[in-house]
């Protein structure tokens, strides 16, 4: 066991080195810098004289050579600095922390619901399997699972406001609250909720249209197998046969599912964040591409991996608790 | 891809081994077509992705406003190629001023001129004036095109005709997914190949390195890429969709590779003397085709919905290029104009829908372990 950890993390630290050298060296190589990229744009009369440039670039250690660079960043990482924010002059882990609560929010929220209802959902599809209720159900998710996110993000937006604009089914169209911070708690709260219900319903339907196909898809493996067809013979109900002892034998591939999706529920969905314009560290990382901001890109370049990395981990540890077959040493 | 697909064994032109090889290997094609056929759902996404093919290659004739054919000072032209490469216009209407309206200049330069015009007299990059076309009414601009008998599916702020863009859009959507694909699918197929077939340190590398990329989340890896190209292109928006997709593929493609190395037929092709290379692909690849044209198809989906989403985001092809994606870009900032998102929005929908349903059908008809769970 205590092998295997140290295999896992010591690859896992070079996959870590690798991933953000190639984004570290990808960064600083798009054309602009972030001293230039903002105010250069909008208006050329307030371009910055050359001389003010160096200085500025010599500051924020930009006049070095990018391998130069990376491997400050990597030393201030391992010291525990990941660096302050050169367009938000804010350390680039007050930013992530001011972003996260938003994204968990969100994809906490839709994660909690894709789980609620695809397994019901899984579970009918393969109780009912071949049925035409079951073959509509599954097709609807089918195309559910085919439609962009984006494209229903639109669709939403229009629906609830544009057509029902002063009707009580309006909702906002983006943002995350309208009201002042000094407002009362209450209605605060009441406010966030009704900005995140688009967002998380686009979240939510893309990933039960996909886990729910996913379980039923284990679940028709598993209920051919001989030990149902046993616990059948045996005199089990339908039910207790199917939750029982089909679904306890497709926890192993759920398992990994749900390790995969640790990166998503942390990273949050650029896109969504994006059309709902949410606070958030999707939009923290698309907004910080555009800005050139360097210490913003690494430190969720690192964030993300990390997510990434320790869901594949998470996923093979679960794997083994659920499955005493498998063991790590093999 | 089916029949390609078929004749890629067919060229094993080895007496012997091969000529029954071929035959077991035609067989499991039809076979598997004649599974596809069986599926209607698979079928009609199929007969989906025919007619865009169609709609893609003959864009320019369906709506446009320059002349399919037409006879101009005695000599015969096609201009409507400018709309795949604008160096194809011909040099003569250049001279002669034609500026682009080609009905009223073709009559007046040269009365003896005739022409063929698109079904469709509208421009996927600039609005239509008012009698350009005899009859027919400016474009209306700045929200107020609504669907109408001129523009079925209405016009954007410039006005410019909705329709016109998504036909000619759909030339960049169907380019994006078979070329990417194509770019993702020799990677990963190589990579793949390459690590499953000689194991040992090759796949020890293969494999790393698939792995450091699949951790990289990928939308960071596009927009990373997408922000370093100085000036993007659909071109260039393909190739990082090619270079950032193919990891899945490599993965399969090395379990087909690691399975069939060791079997009786690569050791017959040893044995009469077949080098590696050819061994990879002339005995096992046509073999681990079917399970790799799989995630392909499935790829080709996606490729097409990141590439709209980077035009949506603003990330992806500059404005002159006619891509679904930016007709919705467009509509972000007008959303009372609603057929700027429901008509393209549809249209991606559709497409990605068809690609996932004929992978799907692909998988069903060729996957062995699938067809024995039917029965």
């Amino acid at each position: 066991m205590a092998g295997y950890l140290v295999q896992r993390t010591v690859f896992g630290l070079l996959t870590l080195l690798v991933i953000t050298a190639v984004v570290y060296g990808l960064a600083r190589n798009m054309p602009g810098t972030p001293l230039t990229s903002q105010l250069g744009e909008s208006d050329p009369s307030r371009k910055q004289n050359p001389a003010d440039l160096e200085r500025m670039k010599k500051a924020y250690g930009l006049d070095k050579p990018w391998p130069e660079g990376y491997r400050l960043w990597l030393g201030n990482v391992i010291r525990g600095d990941l660096g302050r924010s050169i367009s938000r002059k804010q350390p680039v882990v007050t930013l992530i922390g001011e972003r996260i609560g938003p994204t968990l929010l969100v994809s906490g929220t839709a994660f909690t619901l894709v789980w609620f209802l695809a397994v019901p959902l899984g579970l009918y599809a393969a109780a009912r399997s071949g049925s035409p209720d079951e073959r509509l159900t599954s097709l609807l998710l089918y195309v559910l699972y085919s439609f962009p996110t984006f494209v229903a993000a639109l669709f939403l937006q229009i629906t609830f406001a544009v057509w029902l604009k002063g009707t009580p089914w309006e909702l906002p169209l983006f943002g995350m609250t309208d009201l002042p911070t000094d407002a009362p708690w209450a209605s605060r709260v009441l406010d966030i909720a009704r900005h995140a219900i688009l967002p998380v319903v686009c979240q939510t339907y893309v990933a039960l249209a996909y886990d729910s196909r996913f379980i039923k898809a284990t679940m028709e493996e598993a209920i051919r197998q001989d030990y149902v067809r046993t616990a059948r013979a045996k005199g089990a109900g339908p039910w207790r046969v199917l939750v029982l002892h089909a679904f306890r034998n497709t926890l192993i591939p759920l398992v990994t599912l749900l390790g995969l999706s640790l990166p998503g529920l942390i990273g949050g969905s650029v896109i969504i964040e994006q059309v709902f314009s949410w606070p958030g560290m999707g939009r923290l990382f698309f907004e910080s591409i555009r800005e050139r901001d360097y210490p913003t890109i690494m430190g969720l370049t690192l964030t993300f991996s990390l997510a990434t990395l320790l869901g594949q981990f998470l996923a093979d540890i679960l794997y083994c608790m659920v499955d005493p077959r498998v063991s790590v040493e093999s | 891809m089916t029949p390609a697909a078929a004749n890629a064994p067919s060229q094993a032109r080895s007496p012997g081994l091969a000529s029954v090889a071929r035959q077991r290997s035609v067989g499991f094609w039809a076979e598997a077509w004649r599974r596809f056929s069986c599926r209607p759902l698979a079928m009609s996404a199929l007969v989906l992705v025919t007619f865009l093919f169609a709609v893609a290659v003959f864009a320019p004739a369906i709506a446009g406003t320059k002349p399919v054919v037409c006879r101009y000072k005695g000599r015969l032209y096609a201009p409507c190629l400018a709309y795949f490469d604008r160096r194809l216009e011909p040099a003569i209407f250049t001279h002669d001023r034609f500026r682009g309206a080609y009905p009223r200049n073709l009559q007046e330069k040269d009365p003896a001129s005739w022409a063929v015009w698109p079904l469709l007299f509208q421009d996927p990059y600039r609005a239509v004036r008012e009698n350009e076309w005899p009859g027919q009414p400016a474009n209306p601009t700045r929200g107020e095109g609504s669907p109408n008998r001129w523009n079925l599916f209405g016009t954007d702020q410039y006005g410019v005709d909705v329709l016109a863009k998504m036909i000619h859009g759909t030339t960049t959507a169907l380019l994006v997914g078979l070329v990417s694909m194509g770019i993702a699918g020799s990677i990963g197929i190589i990579v793949g190949a390459l690590g499953g077939y000689f194991g040992g340190w090759v796949d020890m590398l293969a494999s790393r390195v698939t792995e450091v990329v699949m951790c990289i989340p990928t939308l960071v890896l596009i927009l990373a890429l997408m922000a370093i190209v100085e000036k993007p292109t659909i071109w260039k928006t393909m190739a990082i969709l090619g270079i950032t997709g193919w990891t899945g593929i490599a993965r399969l493609t090395r379990a087909e590779f690691l399975r069939l190395r060791n079997s009786e037929f690569v050791l017959a092709a040893r044995a009469t003397g077949a080098g590696p290379l050819r061994i990879m692909i002339r005995h096992i690849l046509p073999n681990a085709l079917a399970p790799v044209l799989v995630p392909i198809s499935f790829g080709i989906a996606s490729a097409i919905l990141t590439e709209s989403s980077l035009s949506f985001l603003g990330f992806g092809t500059p404005p002159p290029s006619a891509s679904w994606g930016a007709v919705l870009n467009d509509a972000r900032s007008n959303l009372h104009s609603w057929w700027l998102v429901v008509f393209p929005g549809m249209a991606i929908f559709l497409t990605v829908l068809a690609y996932n349903l004929v992978g799907e059908g692909l998988q069903a008809a060729t996957d062995p372990r699938l067809r024995e769970a039917r029965k």
